[in-house]
């Protein structure tokens, strides 16, 4: 066996501080990749050039042309659309549902990443469940499920499929084809949705329709809904006419902080009406207020603040008909600018003039002190205001909103422009052989060019952090195959497992991967291994693109744990405990790795 | 309708004072009760818990969290006692264990070491007996306090009323603490008994967590209990049991969350 040499031992050091940074999180995967992407040309690992060589790779430009291509397809509503095809075939049948609910989320995120898929119809699934009357915890799961398997369709699916062939390149290997992984990756699709509609009911958590949406914490959550449900929360009551005498003031937030009830419309004397007023506001004598709540606790205000309680909307009945405002539930989006601080320090009242009422984060439903919570990506804030407030909470970006498509800021009019750009791409792809990252990058000046969106909304689109996660942890796996570690790892693997088949050395690779995928990124596991693996695999006989290949679909195999970002973004509006992700990401992790094996063998003869 | 805690050393005329002050103001007095009830309750031995209210903890009670249950089983009984009102409590450490009540009159007696020798000498004791058990008990005190509550007892600012009985008699400090009670600042308003009762709620429900998750913290604002919890310990089995069971024996919650990833704030218990 080859001896190891400081160059060897230095590039071990900082992969084992690489994953210990990944595992720990004292800083952010991307700032990582940077660490790494400076520390080795300062150790003379990789020259400065190698270094920086990940930014220029065609990986890189190509996620960054993904990304933009799939904010156009965003903005043209193509997918909103969708919807409505795809449920008129299901019909009402949940598995129906399931089956082609999830079969477009896979397809479209075979062409986007994984969570902008996930993202993007999010508040589409929000409404065919409340239109269907599923529990959404019996859908979201599925396809999410379904998004991370649909990036393991095509090789620009997911970013370690993207990054693949620029790992081969120090190998000569050659490089995969775009649809070379796609009977791989619809048989892990095929087999992920038929595993829920056969065994949902044992593995998915079997939340009924009136416990997810209208149990006594939320009310009415859509007013919106042709029910007229929305109104039922909502009371108008009065002030007497000595309501200020002996007491101290009242305010907005006094009223919330005793009974959990929210002001949501107020009566300034003389006859000022306000709505969502400020927590701050001082509540008068013989004035009108509407407030948002359960039914006890406003009875509870009524009786010890000396209020009258209405049997209707009486003064605000113009201010709260379904046409005028409502409440919507908004989820935070991931990268949202909200998520990370306090709802208080955003300040939603005083910005939007919307009244955030409750948040649902998993199985916790917060009324009391909102203002303190720190939102994270997948909370479900409900807000109520008019649908003007909301529309521009909405522009504002960052909150994904289950409300009428008519208020969401659309280019329909772009769509065929969009679409005929995709194909365009995979045509040059397809018919002329040419580079990923040239097709791709065709499509997405070509949407900027035909105004499906401007240059500037396709700068914002690109995930930064994902870019220089990828470009940053490059020359990581640079100096592991160029200073020799990788020959050197492989070779003491193969030395202490000794002689084994193809079939067992991949299966072993698989669930490395997996392992990893767990614990570190799936762009770090994938940079990491695939040096390790096509050496191994090259001393083991075996071939070495399919070593490859087992990394970069293996890297998607992330269901256990709500690790993964589209989990992540589905955990709380699904309502899930950590506990149903281990359950039924157990399940598809095995029949992940047994289908993916079984493919290969099938298709490429390993 | 006001509650005074009478905070004394050994031998200082507290007791004198205190039984005189509730004759006065026709309210209800306790010391050792305290104990005796909480033992009931909790069935923890008096002796226990009288040691967990007056020595400081030794260095494996620092680890075992022994000290804090017993406390927290103290103050649960306490708060439950004072939440109606008109009540005298002249036993140990009183202004520390209703520190978050803001309507209390907190009363301190001081005399001189001499004195107190003098008094203590009548039960029998030699001179240099009764200084040293006295300054033995002012010793473990002081600790206690700066363990507990890093507090010395001897800081004034510990107390709204200071009496030195020396150079007062013992009517006099009673007419003194009777006159600063009827201040509006100590009234027991409607506001003040609802505090009272939501700090007891928060108190019974800390007794159901402090066992196993001695580091959470419980608020009650008008019958709604928040508790500040990691995200570890709420996703315990064990954890949401206990919330059930709080629920199920706290019928004066309306309602209850629990919030992670926060800091406990400083009106938590």
């Amino acid at each position: 066996m080859q001896q190891l040499t400081p160059d060897m031992i230095m590039v071990l050091v900082m992969i084992g501080v690489a994953i210990f940074l990944f595992i720990v999180e004292w800083v952010r995967v991307d700032v990582v990749a940077i660490l790494m992407m400076v520390a080795l040309p300062l150790l003379h690992l990789v020259t400065p050039k190698e270094a920086f060589v990940g930014l220029s790779s065609n990986a890189v430009v190509s996620i960054i042309a993904v990304i933009i291509i799939g904010a156009g397809l965003d903005k043209t509503g193509m997918i909103n659309k969708l919807v409505k095809p795809v449920l008129a075939i299901a019909g009402k049948s949940s598995s129906r549902i399931i089956v082609a609910v999830s079969f477009t989320v896979a397809l479209i995120s075979s062409f986007m990443q994984n969570i902008g898929a996930a993202a993007l119809f999010l508040p589409a699934i929000q409404r065919i469940s409340k239109l269907q009357k599923i529990p959404l915890s019996r859908l979201l799961m599925p396809v999410g499920f379904s998004a991370i398997l649909g990036g393991t369709i095509t090789l620009v699916g997911c970013s370690p499929l993207i990054l693949l062939n620029d790992l081969l390149i120090p190998f000569n290997l050659e490089p995969f084809g775009l649809f070379d992984v796609t009977p791989i990756g619809l048989a892990l699709v095929a087999s992920g949705i038929l595993c829920f509609i056969f065994l949902g009911r044992f593995i998915l958590p079997q939340g009924d329709i009136t416990e997810n949406q209208e149990n006594d914490h939320i009310c009415a959550l859509d007013s919106s809904d042709s029910q007229g449900t929305g109104d039922k929360c909502f009371y108008e009551l009065t002030t007497p006419d000595d309501f200020m005498d002996y007491r101290d003031p009242v305010r907005v937030s006094n009223l919330h902080q005793r009974y959990l009830v929210s002001i949501l419309a107020l009566t300034e004397p003389p006859d000022f009406k306000t709505l969502s007023p400020s927590p701050d506001t001082e509540i008068r004598s013989g004035v009108d207020l509407v407030v948002w709540g359960k039914k006890k606790d406003v009875e509870r205000m009524a009786a010890r603040e000396d209020l009258k309680l209405k049997d209707t909307i009486e003064c605000y009945g113009k201010e709260f008909e379904d046409a005028n405002s409502g409440i919507v539930e908004a989820v935070v989006a991931p990268r949202s600018q909200f998520a990370g601080r306090s709802l208080g320090a955003n300040n939603f009242n005083d910005r939007f003039r919307v009244s955030p009422l409750v948040i649902h984060r998993q199985d916790e439903v917060y009324r009391a002190k909102l203002d303190d919570i720190i939102l994270q990506t997948g909370d479900v804030v409900s807000f109520y205001g008019t649908w003007k407030r909301l529309e521009v909470l909405h522009q504002e970006g960052g909150l994904l909103f289950s409300m009428p498509s008519d208020l969401e800021d659309m280019r329909p009019e772009k769509a065929l422009w969009a679409g005929g750009w995709l194909v365009l791409s995979l045509v040059m792809i397809m018919g002329f052989n040419i580079q990923l990252s040239v097709a791709l990058m065709t499509g997405a000046l070509g949407m900027v060019l035909t105004r499906v969106l401007s240059i500037d909304e396709a700068y914002q689109s690109v995930d930064w952090r994902t870019i220089f996660l990828l470009a940053g942890l490059i020359p990581l796996g640079i100096a592991t195959e160029k200073t020799g570690t990788a020959a050197w790892i492989a070779g003491s693997i193969l030395y202490f497992i000794g002689d084994v088949q193809p079939i067992v050395l991949l299966t072993v690779i698989g669930i490395l991967s997996t392992l990893f995928t767990l614990v570190i990124s799936n762009v770090g596991a994938t940079v990491l291994l695939v040096p390790l693996v096509v050496n191994m695999a090259l001393a083991a006989h075996t071939d070495p693109r399919m070593a490859a290949l087992v990394v970069g679909l293996a890297t998607s195999n992330s269901f256990v744990l709500p690790t993964h970002q589209v989990n992540a973004l589905y955990m709380g509006p699904g309502r899930y405990r950590t506990i149903d992700f281990i359950k039924a990401g157990s399940l598809i992790s095995v029949i992940f790795l047994v289908v993916m094996i079984a493919m290969i063998y099938l298709f490429y003869g390993v | 309708m006001s509650i005074i805690t009478i905070s004394r050393g050994s031998s200082s005329m507290g007791k004198a004072v205190a039984e005189k002050v509730a004759a006065k103001l026709e309210c209800d007095i306790f010391s050792r009760d305290l104990l005796f009830k909480t033992s009931g309750r909790f069935h923890v031995p008096q002796k226990t818990l009288e040691k967990a209210i007056h020595d400081a903890p030794g260095i494996f009670e620092r680890y075992s969290h022994t000290k804090k249950v017993y406390l927290t089983y103290i103050r649960a009984i306490l708060t439950e006692m004072v939440a109606g009102g008109n009540i005298v409590y002249y036993g140990l450490a009183g202004h520390l264990l209703l520190d978050k009540l803001p309507h209390v009159l907190k009363v301190r007696i001081t005399a001189n070491l001499d004195g107190r020798v003098k008094r203590k000498m009548t039960e029998g004791f030699s001179e240099k007996k009764a200084r040293d058990m006295i300054l033995a008990d002012d010793d473990q005190r002081k600790k206690w306090s700066r363990k507990i509550y890093d507090a010395d007892p001897n800081d004034c600012s510990l107390y709204d009323l200071t009496v030195c009985i020396d150079k007062l008699s013992v009517e006099n400090a009673v007419d003194c603490i009777c006159r600063c009670a009827s201040r509006k600042a100590f009234e027991s308003t409607s506001d003040c008994v609802r505090q009272s009762k939501d700090l007891s709620l928060a108190w019974n429900a800390k007794v159901l967590l402090v066992e196993s998750f001695p580091d959470v913290g419980i608020t009650c604002e008008y019958g709604n209990l928040l508790i500040y919890a990691t995200e570890k310990e709420a996703h315990t089995t064990k954890f949401k049991k206990i919330l059930d069971d709080i629920k199920k024996e706290n019928y004066d919650i309306y309602n209850l969350e629990v919030h992670t990833g926060l800091p406990v704030p400083a009106n938590a218990v």
